[in-house]
């Protein structure tokens, strides 16, 4: 009997624990979690974007280190292979944080930001993204020393894919 | 679209202790994109599109996207990781609308 009540207590709380977690949940994913994607996604040029994420901070060029695969011209905007690949050792002491995809000429010009852990192994994202128009795609890569590396790409749409 | 949510991962088949391995994934999702009225202003509301997807490998997390909508419908993200026991390989899309997806393989050597 003792420990029947025990279960049953111990289901009332974890139930309510759960319904808990649920609202919580609902909540980071609702008001919050709408704050969260507009701190990453707004509807801005990319000076603003890149002065948001970076601030002043000095972007070097990257060419020898970042692999930045695109297509020259993307006949659909709507769907765009892009993938970088980083040259790094990706050991705890010296690997990639960050992999930033800022589409210059999108209402929302940051596309994503990618950040890995040394057990990744390698310094690699692929994704598909949208672009509305054709100009420049850029990689940013920032390392665990917060070194800022940049290549860009130009990409030439020929049906935008933004809509909006 | 019922289709929501279904999440496909792709590993090569074979692995071997060490290697790094590169995943492909893919999840079907609308991935909403802004709308704007007649007057050309932005509608606001809570549109439909992941804004997070993560990766973790016996239980630690490797890779996190953080993404917008300027990614494409449907979306495919690729990454590595490096195989070092078997174990599970487990991404999760989480959406703004509270929508959790997930897709889970078990990393093998062979």
């Amino acid at each position: 009997m003792m420990a029947e009540d025990h279960v049953v207590t111990r289901r009332t709380v974890l139930r309510m624990l759960g319904t808990l977690g649920a609202a919580a949940g609902g909540l980071v994913a609702g008001v919050p979690g709408t704050v969260r994607a507009q701190a990453l996604g707004q509807n801005e040029s990319v000076q603003d974007a890149m002065k948001r994420l970076f601030g002043g901070k000095p972007i070097k060029d990257g060419a020898a280190l970042i692999k930045l695969d695109l297509p020259l011209i993307a006949e659909n905007g709507a769907v765009v292979p892009v993938s970088v690949n980083v040259d790094s050792p990706m050991t705890p002491t010296s690997y990639v944080k960050h992999i930033y995809v800022v589409a210059d000429k999108n209402r929302i010009p940051v596309v994503t930001r990618v950040t890995l852990a040394p057990e990744a192994g390698r310094a690699f994202m692929g994704a598909n993204i949208r672009l509305g128009e054709s100009g420049d795609v850029r990689a940013i890569v920032e390392q665990s020393d917060g070194t800022l590396l940049q290549v860009k790409r130009e990409v030439k749409v020929t049906v935008g894919g933004c809509g909006g | 679209m019922s289709d929501i949510g279904k999440v496909r991962l792709r590993v090569p088949t074979s692995i071997k202790p060490g290697d790094v391995v590169q995943v492909r994934s893919l999840v079907i999702h609308p991935m909403e994109r802004i709308e704007r009225d007649a007057q050309g202003k932005i509608i606001q509301r809570n549109y439909n599109y992941i804004n997070k997807v993560i990766v973790t490998y016996l239980g630690k997390t490797v890779a996190t996207f953080d993404t917008t909508q300027s990614v494409a419908e449907n979306p495919f993200f690729s990454f590595t990781f490096k195989a070092t026991d078997p174990g599970q390989l487990k991404v999760q899309f989480l959406d703004t609308t509270g929508g959790r997806y997930e897709g889970t393989v078990e990393i093998k050597f062979s």
